[in-house]
């Protein structure tokens, strides 16, 4: 395919991946001073004992992200821990979000870290994607600090540029063009190829496949019968250089099909109450969700998992539930109920899906739905005015509460009005 | 590693450019001159909107929340080193 004398794609698609390096980390050196240049280890709270994000001095050492506390001290004996500060996270991503949107129309957030800049409507404002680059850069160290690096991947494509970013040093701007397009392709390591999981690796390993630039060389046939007829498609399309499925759904005016909420545990727990509490809680964060979006959903499902020992159920309703109680007696009395636990609880799980528009939704003509309803839309209106939890169950009232965090995946980035 | 307080103080600052600064915090009797703002960040509780500055001031590094409903500001957490 012939280049455009700047070397890029004569269709003039043009992304540009940003991704801020070891976000979780630096932002906690950029907030504290303290922390630079050392090695530091994220948790998700004090006293667990997963490091869900290490700074880029951590990593020398080998500590990464998911490597317990343990394993991680005995490779970084001077590795400093601090909480993960969610909320400072989620508010640093609403103010990246407001500078891509300041020099582009069309953003997409992709996980809490890294979005895609769509440059096409801009070309004539950012003739040189490299300097767009390293503007991005400049105005992301003015607004968050001059802690905050990150690396700018730009290319034809969603996936090139994520590629090209992924493998570059931290802090570069780096350009696919057609001239270096080939090389990327066979350099780039499956790990940094967004689209390909642990298992897909596995099976082009299987036959000898270690690039992408490799896959080019293997028929049609091959392909779908290694991989079957979706992934031999969408392998396919990566070895162009061609977005995967997965990066072009990316934006969708849908709303969410489902809205989940997990957590672990600091230890095993065999106590009735602490669990009818823990599912609770979960079960009134995912409704609070659910009704701040306007929905409602039909099937309910909750896990609770051991540490060998697991159980896993859910209930379809007839009508849509958009009311705690209402889900909570799915959840406990339909569901967890019915497993009769014989084993300690570590993890805890509850979703909603199913869901729908209320809008869309008829009500019915109960009147306890009705007396339902009005009550939760009191307590919603205390809430946004008061807070999350400043009206609360008694089940509530016994033990501390579980709040809302963002993950790092951002999985409910419509809630957060983040797409 | 930071240390919990959440207890109510009095700021004095300036807007520059449109954007508020905390310049100096009365913290019990004593009186701390802010030398860094080194982060800002809002958070939503419900409908309740905070806004937590990330401060230097005595060689220690504070965190300090802004309730934008009631006008209230606490001193959240200081650091340490230990």
């Amino acid at each position: 395919m012939k280049a455009s004398p700047n070397g890029n794609h004569p269709n003039n698609q043009l992304w540009a991946h940003v991704d801020i390096n070891s976000y979780f980390a630096t932002l906690l050196q950029q907030e504290n001073p303290y922390l630079r240049n050392k090695p530091v280890g994220v948790l998700k709270a004090a006293g667990r004992t997963c490091i869900i994000a290490a700074s880029k001095e951590a990593k020398t050492y080998g500590v990464i992200t998911g490597c317990r506390l343990a394993e991680a001290r005995a490779l970084c004996p001077k590795l400093i821990t601090v909480p993960a500060p969610f909320d400072l996270c989620l508010s640093a991503t609403r103010q990246l979000r407001t500078i891509f949107t300041s020099f582009v129309p069309d953003v997409e957030i992709f996980s809490l870290d890294e979005a895609f800049l769509d440059l096409r409507p801009c070309r004539r404002l950012y003739p040189d994607p490299f300097e767009f680059g390293k503007l991005v850069q400049h105005t992301i160290k003015e607004t968050l600090g001059s802690w905050v690096t990150c690396n700018v991947g730009i290319g034809r494509s969603r996936l090139l540029a994520k590629m090209t970013g992924e493998i570059s040093p931290k802090g570069s701007v780096t350009q696919v063009t057609e001239d270096n397009i080939l090389s990327l392709l066979a350099s780039t390591p499956f790990s940094a190829v967004c689209g390909i999981g642990h298992r897909l690796k596995q099976r082009l390993c299987d036959i000898g496949i270690s690039s992408l630039l490799q896959v080019s060389f293997l028929s049609d046939e091959e392909l779908v019968s290694t991989l079957g007829p979706f992934w031999a498609v969408e392998v396919r399309k990566m070895s162009g250089g061609e977005d995967p499925e997965l990066l072009q759904r990316i934006h969708s005016n849908d709303h969410m099909k489902c809205v989940s909420r997990t957590i672990t545990g600091y230890g095993l727990c065999d106590s009735e109450e602490i669990i009818k509490r823990t599912l609770y809680n979960l079960t009134l964060e995912v409704i609070t969700k659910v009704r701040i979006m306007k929905l409602a959903g039909r099937r309910v499902s909750m896990f609770v998992q051991g540490r060998d020992e697991s159980w896993r159920g859910h209930h379809t309703s007839q009508s849509y539930l958009q009311h705690t109680a209402e889900m909570f007696s799915y959840v406990y009395d339909r569901l967890y109920k019915t497993c009769h636990r014989t084993f300690p609880v570590l993890r805890f799980g509850v979703a909603l899906s199913l869901l729908k528009e209320q809008s869309g939704i008829q009500e019915p003509l109960f009147s306890t739905w009705h007396t339902q309803e009005r009550l939760e839309s009191a307590v919603d209106s205390i809430r946004e005015k008061y807070g999350n939890f400043a009206i609360r169950s008694g089940l509530l009232t016994t033990g501390p509460v579980i709040k809302q965090e963002v993950t790092g995946y951002l999985g409910d980035k419509k809630f957060y009005g983040l797409e | 590693m930071y240390q919990t307080i959440g207890e109510k103080v009095s700021v004095a600052g300036v807007y520059q450019q449109g954007k508020f600064s905390p310049r100096k915090i009365l913290w019990g009797n004593r009186t701390y001159v802010v030398d860094q703002v080194t982060f800002i960040s809002d958070e939503k509780d419900g409908g309740v909107a905070k806004r937590t500055y990330s401060i230097m001031a005595r060689g220690n590094v504070y965190r300090l929340a802004f309730n934008r409903s009631t006008e209230i500001w606490t001193l959240m957490e200081v650091w340490y080193e230990g």
